[in-house]
């Protein structure tokens, strides 16, 4: 049982799940003190001890059941069609039959024959269980391999002369003098066995292949998907990003309160500290400070969503609302030629939901053309006021306005009134002022402005927006 | 170890678990035991009412020990949570030892005589005795086993975290001034997490892990037979049918197990025998603490009655047993 377990964890490891010698020790330890009587148990120990994240209980169930029992179900899934239309009594009386014919024959037959036609699942089991444990299993990437792969597998089960073997069994049969109609039976059902087992071999193909170790992604691809330029992100990187951005808001979140527990001690209390010696006859045994109180930036992000940034917004959003509780407030507006604001959005929802809806097109329009001037004066116009002195103002876009009116002014308002106004463009910043292009007229009126191509230049960015 | 201090099963643990009004299902139970058996601490989590708290509680009465509750919050630290120097005490102290120089040092002949004398009394300052003990510190120098609750442990900061895991892994604390107190027996440490944010890897490697959900129906239903024996059983199985349905919901926030008694023990005092009655409509802010929750529940209210009343139609010539028709209807 220990070794079975120890594969286990194996298994759970190469399935994302992280366990620890440790909590290898431990699960041993409590399916020790279970027992193995009880299925139900001896799962509750092992996850209790094995899992601690509850998002992975739900593969750890999945991956318990295929792990400790997945191949016995399986075999007696596939065992189970093979009575054909025969009634369970008869079916009965077929198998008993049956083997009085085995004891009978005489070389005797192989185990796996025997376990075939008897519907051993147990001993059929332990065969296929030696065989995966042996390695002997292939790995099958496509369905053109699993012929292939099956045939393989039963020249390393021996079941090369399976089909006489069962032959044999037929020929016994006659001779036994069954009836016609049993006869009939029984070699249908000994055709059918063959089948199965064909079927119980993909089977054990699929299990092998649930738990061989997956081409996880690396720490390097980690580090690749970094500096990875936003623009040429794959959907399957962008599922990968979005783990990503979460570790990084995680890490800066870690950082951010550690600095601020360093921040914390300000100037001499001179009242708390008379308070405070007060109990001390008057003896100022305690020395009170103030708390540096760091004021925790309210910011406001203004994201373009039309289709060339929509990446780079996606990622923004999630990253400055991941880390939600580091400022005091966070408005998000978006906009491509209309703005509209979308905070609400992420109140009501988790933030993917929160962020599918903001860009799905039912707040703003993402068909019409990009117009900054638009947008700006009509943030202008409506939401000036939730701009003040303490508000961190961040845009991202590529401020490509094809060629409508700048409407810089806007930004020149915005910024008297805001702590700072943050300008982060997509594009490379060779390409800025060239074409369409507004940056520099921008520019003018921005605090900073920073290129943000890639997760590792958004992660610097916020990381100075929330130490300034 | 007898008996009474220590459980014999997992099934033992259910059973003494009952006993105190605590109805868990076998999962619970086989944690539980196994975090008694193998002295670590538990992690508890999952949605807030679904009675993490109250289980450390039932583990301690049931075990018939103390329980020390340490409630996090932001801010918590050391000085709160482990110990404290009575500084009064150390300053009293002090002043007895200016009162005392004379006699202390009566005899010596040189300076570095009489400051050898001093300190070998300086080391009172720093003692056991100036140690103001704090909940942690109460746990680990019980001389009884007893439980320890670490309440929302998601609420204190991510340092707090880092100290505890010294007392969780080997059940001892580090005071610089005085070395290492270790436990002197190891008491069962039961963490709660709402989920607020993710405990680090480190705190988890160290304990066992339980994720309560909502019960399923007939658990609840017992629970609230239990809880609140006064409601009839038909109301009972209504009111717990419709608090699944509401579940099933999208709620801003779900029932809690707590707000189901809540609502059951205020229909009963309304003399209410089945939902039916207009006065439940006002009663049902007692499990949807929000508008827009309170609107959608009133509809599945609705509709629940109006599949009632279909069903009463039709099952009339069934039989007797109208709460199984309903639950026929929602399954």
């Amino acid at each position: 049982m220990e070794k079975r377990i120890l594969e286990f964890a194996a298994v759970l490891r190469n399935n994302g799940i992280r366990v620890s010698t440790a909590e290898t020790l431990e699960g041993l330890q409590a399916a020790q003190l279970m027992g193995l009587g009880d299925r139900t148990t001896f799962k509750d120990a092992l996850r209790a001890t094995l899992v601690k994240r509850t998002p992975d209980i739900e593969s750890f169930d999945r991956l318990f059941d295929t792990f400790f029992t997945g191949l016995g179900e399986m075999i007696k899934e596939i065992g189970g069609a093979a009575s054909g239309g025969m009634t369970e009594a008869d079916f009965h009386d077929l198998l008993d039959q049956l083997a009085e014919l085995i004891d009978g024959l005489d070389p005797e037959l192989s185990e796996l024959a025997r376990a075939l036609v008897m519907q051993d699942t147990a001993a059929l089991e332990r065969l296929l269980r030696e065989m995966m444990e042996s390695g002997a299993v292939p790995s099958v990437d496509s369905p053109t391999q699993m012929p292939a792969a099956i045939r393989a597998m039963m020249d390393r089960l021996g079941a090369k002369g399976l089909a006489e073997e069962l032959d044999r069994v037929g020929e016994a049969a006659r001779e036994s003098g069954l009836s016609q109609n049993t006869l009939g039976q029984l070699d249908e059902y000994l055709k059918q066995r063959l089948r199965d087992l064909g079927e119980v071999l993909k089977g054990t193909v699929k299990i092998e292949n649930e738990q061989r170790e997956k081409p996880e992604e690396r720490k390097q691809d980690r580090d690749r998907l970094l500096d990875k330029s936003f623009y040429y992100l794959s959907p399957t990187e962008i599922k990968r990003m979005r783990e990503a951005v979460s570790a990084l808001a995680r890490k800066l979140k870690n950082l951010m309160s550690i600095r601020r527990k360093k921040m914390k001690r300000g100037r001499l209390d001179v009242k708390g500290t008379l308070r405070a010696s007060m109990e001390y006859g008057g003896v100022p045994f305690r020395v009170r400070y103030d708390d540096k109180r760091k004021e925790r930036p309210q910011i406001i992000i203004l994201c373009d969503i039309s289709d060339s940034v929509r990446n780079v917004s996606r990622f923004m959003l999630q990253f400055v609302h991941s880390l939600q509780d580091l400022y005091s407030r966070v408005r998000s507006y978006v906009f491509v030629a209309d703005i509209a604001e979308v905070s609400r959005l992420f109140k009501e929802n988790d933030i993917q939901t929160g962020i599918n809806e903001a860009i799905n097109g039912n707040v703003v329009n993402v068909y019409a053309h990009s117009d900054f001037g638009h947008a700006f004066r009509e943030f202008h116009r409506n939401h000036l006021d939730v701009v003040d002195s303490r508000t961190t103002v961040i845009i991202l876009g590529d401020a490509r306005n094809n060629y409508n009116a700048a409407n810089e002014w806007v930004l020149r308002d915005v910024q008297q009134r805001a702590k700072q106004v943050i300008w982060l463009n997509p594009e490379n910043r060779s390409t800025w002022g060239f074409g369409d292009s507004e940056m520099s007229k921008y520019a003018l009126y921005c605090d900073m402005v920073e290129e943000c191509r890639n997760l590792r230049q958004l992660y610097s960015v916020v990381d100075r927006i929330v130490l300034h | 170890m007898s008996s009474a201090s220590n459980y014999a099963s997992a099934d033992d643990v259910r059973r003494r678990l009952a006993e105190q009004k605590y109805i868990c299902d076998q999962n619970i139970a086989t944690v539980v035991y196994l975090a008694t058996q193998l002295g670590k601490p538990l992690l508890v989590e999952g949605p807030a009412g679904v009675g993490k708290t109250e289980l450390a509680k039932v583990i301690a009465t049931s075990l018939g020990t103390e329980l020390i509750r340490m409630q996090c919050y932001e801010g918590l630290d050391e000085a709160k949570a482990l110990y404290e120097w009575e500084y009064a005490k150390q300053l009293l102290y002090t002043q007895i030892l200016k009162d005392k120089i004379g006699e202390v040092t009566a005899g010596t002949k040189t300076l570095a005589e009489a400051v050898d004398r001093l300190t070998a009394q300086d080391d009172v300052f720093f003692s056991q005795r100036f140690v103001l003990p704090r909940p942690l510190m109460q746990a680990i120098q019980s001389e009884e086993r007893l439980v320890l609750l670490i309440d929302e442990i998601d609420k204190a900061d991510a340092e707090f975290e880092a100290f505890l895991l010294e007392i969780l892994s080997d059940f001892q604390v580090t005071i610089p001034e005085l070395g290492t107190i270790e436990a002197k027996q190891i008491p069962i440490v039961v963490l709660t997490s709402n989920n607020a944010r993710e405990m680090s890897d480190a705190l988890k490697r160290r304990c066992l892990h339980l994720y309560i959900d909502f019960p399923d129906s007939a658990l609840e239903h017992e629970i609230v037979r239990l809880k609140v024996p006064e409601a009839e059983a038909r109301l009972t199985d209504e009111v717990v049918q419709l608090v699944h349905r509401i579940r099933a919901l999208d709620l801003k926030k779900q029932p809690s197990i707590s707000e189901t008694l809540d609502w059951a023990r205020a229909l009963v005092v309304m003399n209410v025998e089945s939902l039916d009655d207009e006065i439940v409509k006002e009663t049902l802010a007692a499990i949807c603490k929000y508008e827009g929750d309170l609107r959608k529940a009133e509809k599945e209210l609705a509709k629940h009655l109006d599949q009632k009343k279909a069903a009463a139609g039709g099952g009339e010539s069934t039989g007797e047993t109208p709460a199984g028709d309903d639950k026929d209807l929602l399954h």
